[in-house]
């Protein structure tokens, strides 16, 4: 039985997530992983082998930063930061996504 | 940014593994604090991140250029089989490195010579005038300082007319007397040409008045040689035919054209060109003339330009410009004049060295392909598990590369080394050799060659294994290893390979021949055992007859004093020496009158004492040799050689004739001897109507020679013969000092490097294509063996096998031959102008090479033949 059968991350949505995630502080790739699954009340699985090239991507793109410190357990890991460009790109992306929930939704006949 | 992240997917592979490494550990502390044990917390936190592999790769392909990925690892794919068959390898490299080394090395003569720009400015521009008398003789006549003026003034085609002309004379100030060469020069010379000084000043129409004190520009060669490059030499002063001249300048390095001069001086220092006799005289012709064109002028028109001014003046002086003698104006663009002997020569080399690297890469080919064969196998396995035939394709041209590439580097070596060697054997035939040297555009050359040969010789292999079938991987290989195509164009192969190398070998047989032609010339004197040294007089010291003749008489009694010295002589110039030619001049034959408009009959002039003829040997047919009683107060006397003996006088004895040197016959002259045929000029060249005087009677007016015929190695008193001469006058410097033997090979030189280089490369053909040939019919052998099992076991004997495989091999050969032969035929017709006494269709070295080719072929077809013969029926009916 698949947890994620139901909520199939919608294509584009893990990199909003992602930077959504990092307003609140750098973190490194498991701590957003766990932030994102407990925010959606566990709705949202991130699979996790999608994570890691995503957040490179971010990378590339100047999105995010990323260095390595000490994570909580004292262990080497990389921490993500996001840039003045990520959070500029999080505004757009925000936008985007309110616009096709309600389009959606006024598809869906929700008022 | 993607080439850089290329690069660095390694690090960030490792840096990801990490990240995944350190996540999972996390992972398991969160399963380990819910309670789970260490087991299954580890194997939950790997089940839930799913597969690390597929991440890392996935990671790495973005960040890699896949075609870039692609070639890397063709790459080492090629290194490694490479390594592992380093016979093959180290045979590849070196093969092309030799036929790249050649033809780079070759290239850089060309590019130095033809392809580079001449060392000035606008040089298309730039034309050598030169009046010829075309019925009098081939050589150019120069013009006369009025002609000179005449054109200058009057033509529209030039932006800027230039007079020279080149004398040897006395330089006094440096450590010994110096002979130096002078290029006696208008002062708009170098404006013509175009050229800068590196030090000082050039020569200014200020420099270039008869009141002015004399100046002197240095060469760049000169100053280096003989100042060690010293700028102190500015302002230095020398004395020339007893003047003082002051050094104001240094000429950048120019090729040594129109000549090798060591320093240039104004007309109006030339004791000669400065005497107004010879300014008033139209005959009197010594200058060349060096022009520039004025822009939008070709040299055609300038040519029209100039025949008209020509045929204004031939009415005007009629007596200088006598119809009979043909004389007209010609224009040839300097560029052409420094470039034409060379060009054909060294195209030809570069033909012949492009047709040997042909020839290896036909032969590597071949090797290839039965490697590609051998590992048919391979293929098939690779092709069964997915790689693509363009994979296959694209690997098997890459392996090609990297052997192309790296001969291509050895070869750029080898081509360095090479072309050094090559500088000198330029230097005969143009004054450009100096700008010899590797450049951008030589590597370049390299590098393209190097990758032309390696497509060359591996696209076909590579064709060949991306066909590979996978039937192989069923069957036996043996079977698949050599199909019918295969066996077709490797027999093609062979076919042109011997085709090539039969033009090749053509061509070198020809120039063998013409070089042993050359070398069997009787020259018509004994070169052994005959020092010459160049006595050029001081002018102003040794103008009169009387006062040479005291000079000449004490050099030749001391010299005659040494011991091992047989004769000794002076003349006025030096058989087979190409620098100095000798003086051309009219005479009048008692008897024959001229007719109107007739010139006189030309023959060559040379001044000797009494002991020449017995110095080189040459025999008197008839008559007397001059004796020390023929003084200037004697009659005067000459004598003559066959050929102008045969030509004047056909039926009748010439001794007692009468000839006379000027047009009105006021002094004659009485023939007293006719001595054999000398080649004066060149061992190629036909013999010349010659006069001799004796020098107690006529002044010398060229450079006279000093001769010494010895019983041993005349290299050993030139140190006596020197100081003799210096003895008599510490100011008289000796120069050209040579044997008669040298003079010889250097005539020789030109035809042995060129008959050398191009045999060298068709032996090399030769055996490049034998190796093919062997090769060839050994692999279709070994691939036989079966069948000729059968064949013996059926009772088939030696003999008709070894028929059969010879015929088998030698079929591509004899149509090889037959096709070389028509190539030969129309290839070696550019030849023709480098050969001497052979035509460039010769029957003899046409079948001559033919048989050898043949018979060497034969040889090389026998060996796998032999083992065919060899082969047991039984072993070879069970090895399968």
């Amino acid at each position: 039985m698949k947890k994620t059968s139901e909520a199939e991350m919608l294509q584009g949505t893990l990199d909003m997530l992602i930077l959504k995630t990092l307003v609140m502080g750098p973190a490194h790739g498991h701590t957003i992983a766990q932030v994102i699954e407990h925010t959606s009340e566990d709705v949202l699985q991130v699979e996790q082998g999608s994570l890691y090239p995503a957040l490179h991507r971010l990378e590339d793109r100047g999105w995010l930063s990323s260095s390595w410190g000490a994570s909580e357990n004292n262990r080497k890991a990389k921490f993500y930061k996001l840039t003045a460009a990520g959070k500029k790109q999080l505004t757009v992306e925000t936008h985007r996504w309110n616009q096709i929930a309600r389009a959606i939704g006024l598809v869906m006949g929700e008022r | 940014m993607s080439l850089l992240r290329f690069f660095r997917r390694r690090r960030r592979d490792e840096e990801i593994r990490r990240e995944i490494e350190q996540h999972l550990v996390l992972e398991q502390e969160l399963n380990l604090a819910r309670g789970l044990n260490p087991a299954d917390a580890n194997r939950l936190a790997r089940i839930k991140f799913g597969s690390r592999q597929k991440v890392r790769e996935q990671m790495w392909s973005s960040n890699s250029i896949v075609s870039l990925e692609r070639i890397l690892r063709d790459l080492r794919y090629a290194l490694r089989t490479l390594r592992r068959s380093p016979g093959y390898t180290l045979m590849a490299v070196l093969t092309l490195a030799l036929g790249i080394g050649a033809n780079t090395a070759i290239f850089t003569v060309i590019n130095g010579i033809l392809l580079r720009p001449l060392p000035y400015a606008d040089p298309a521009q730039i034309v050598h005038l030169q009046q010829k008398a075309a019925r009098v003789g081939p050589d150019p006549i120069d013009f006369s300082v009025q002609e000179v003026a005449e054109y200058r003034q009057q033509s529209r085609a030039f932006s800027e007319l230039a007079e020279y002309h080149s004398m040897t004379f006395t330089l006094l100030g440096t450590k010994v007397p110096e002979r130096v060469v002078t290029g006696v020069v208008s002062a708009n010379y170098f404006p013509v040409l175009g050229v800068k000084p590196v030090l000082g000043r050039l020569i200014t129409p200020a420099d270039e008045t008869l009141t002015a004190p004399p100046v002197l520009v240095l060469s760049y060669a000169y100053w280096v040689k003989e100042f060690g490059a010293d700028p102190k030499v500015l302002g230095r002063a020398f004395e020339m035919n007893d003047r003082v001249h002051t050094v104001i300048g240094v000429l950048a390095p120019i090729p040594e054209y129109p000549d090798a001069n060591d320093v240039y001086m104004p007309t109006t220092s030339c004791p000669f060109r400065s005497d107004p006799q010879m300014i008033a005289n139209r005959d009197a012709r010594m200058l060349t003339i060096l022009a520039r064109l004025k822009p939008g002028f070709s040299p055609a028109q300038a040519q029209n330009d100039l025949t008209t001014i020509h045929h204004r003046l031939a009415l005007a002086y009629p007596k200088s410009y006598p119809a009979a003698a043909g004389i007209a104006i010609e224009v040839n663009p300097v560029q052409h004049e420094l470039t034409h002997a060379a060009r054909p020569t060294f195209l030809m080399l570069l033909g012949a060295a492009g047709l040997v690297l042909l020839l290896a890469c036909a032969n590597l080919a071949n090797l290839a392909l039965s490697r590609q064969l051998r590992r048919a196998r391979e293929t098939a396995v690779r092709l069964a598990s997915g790689a693509s035939t363009w994979d296959i394709f694209r690997q098997t041209i890459v392996e090609s590369m990297v052997v192309a590439l790296a001969g291509g580097i050895v070869g750029l070596v080898i081509a360095a080394a090479g072309s050094k060697l090559l500088v000198a054997y330029a230097a005969r035939m143009t004054p450009l050799s100096g700008e010899i040297h590797l450049d951008g555009r030589v590597l370049l050359f390299g590098l393209v060659v190097a990758l032309v040969t390696g497509i060359l010789f591996g696209t076909f292999p590579a064709i060949v294994a991306a066909r590979s079938k996978l039937g192989i991987l069923a069957g036996s290989a043996e079977k698949t290893a050599g199909s019918e195509t295969g066996t077709r164009t490797r027999d093609t192969l062979v076919a042109v390979q011997v085709a090539f190398s039969f033009v090749l070998l053509v061509c070198a047989g020809l120039m063998m021949r013409s070089l042993y032609n050359l070398l069997s010339v009787d020259p018509g004197f004994k070169t052994a055992n005959v020092l010459s040294m160049n006595i050029s007089l001081n002018w102003t010291k040794y103008g009169e007859l009387t006062k040479q003749n005291t000079f000449f008489h004490q050099i030749l009694d001391r010299t005659q004093q040494i011991p091992g010295t047989e004769s000794v002589a002076m003349s006025s110039s030096v058989p087979l020496n190409g620098d100095h030619g000798g003086m051309n001049g009219g005479v009048l034959i008692e008897g024959r009158p001229l007719r109107s408009g007739e010139i006189m009959p030309q023959v060559i002039h040379q001044l000797i004492t009494p002991d020449y003829f017995r110095v080189l040997g040459m025999p008197l047919l008839s008559g007397r040799t001059f004796t020390d009683a023929d003084a200037r107060d004697t009659g005067a006397v000459a004598i003559i050689n066959a050929q102008m003996a045969k030509h004047y006088w056909p039926d009748q004895n010439p001794i007692g004739r009468r000839i006379a040197t000027d047009s009105r016959g006021t002094r004659w002259t009485t023939i007293v001897g006719v001595v054999s045929n000398v080649r004066q000029y060149g061992l190629d060249k036909s013999f010349d109507d010659v006069v001799y005087f004796p020098q107690a009677q006529v002044a010398f007016m060229g450079a006279p020679h000093l001769m010494v015929r010895t019983h041993n190695d005349p290299m050993r008193i030139t140190n006596q013969v020197v100081s003799i001469v210096q003895q008599i006058d510490p100011q008289q410097p000796v120069s050209e000092i040579r044997t008669l033997d040298q003079l010889r090979s250097a005539q020789l030189g030109t035809p042995r490097v060129t008959s050398a280089l191009l045999g060298i490369f068709a032996a090399v053909a030769l055996f490049i294509t034998v190796v093919g040939v062997t090769g060839t019919l050994g692999l279709s052998v070994s691939r036989r063996t079966k069948e000729i099992g059968i064949r013996i076991a059926l009772g088939a004997t030696r003999r008709e096998i070894l028929l059969n495989v010879l015929r088998r091999g030698m079929a591509p050969v004899l149509v090889g031959i037959v096709v070389g032969a028509v190539a030969a035929v129309f290839s070696t017709r550019l030849l023709a102008s480098m050969l001497f006494a052979v035509q460039p269709d010769d029957r003899p070295t046409l079948f001559a090479i033919a048989s050898l080719l043949g018979l060497v072929a034969l040889v090389g077809c026998v060996i796998p033949g032999r083992r065919a013969t060899r082969i047991d029926p039984i072993a070879a009916l069970r090895a399968e």
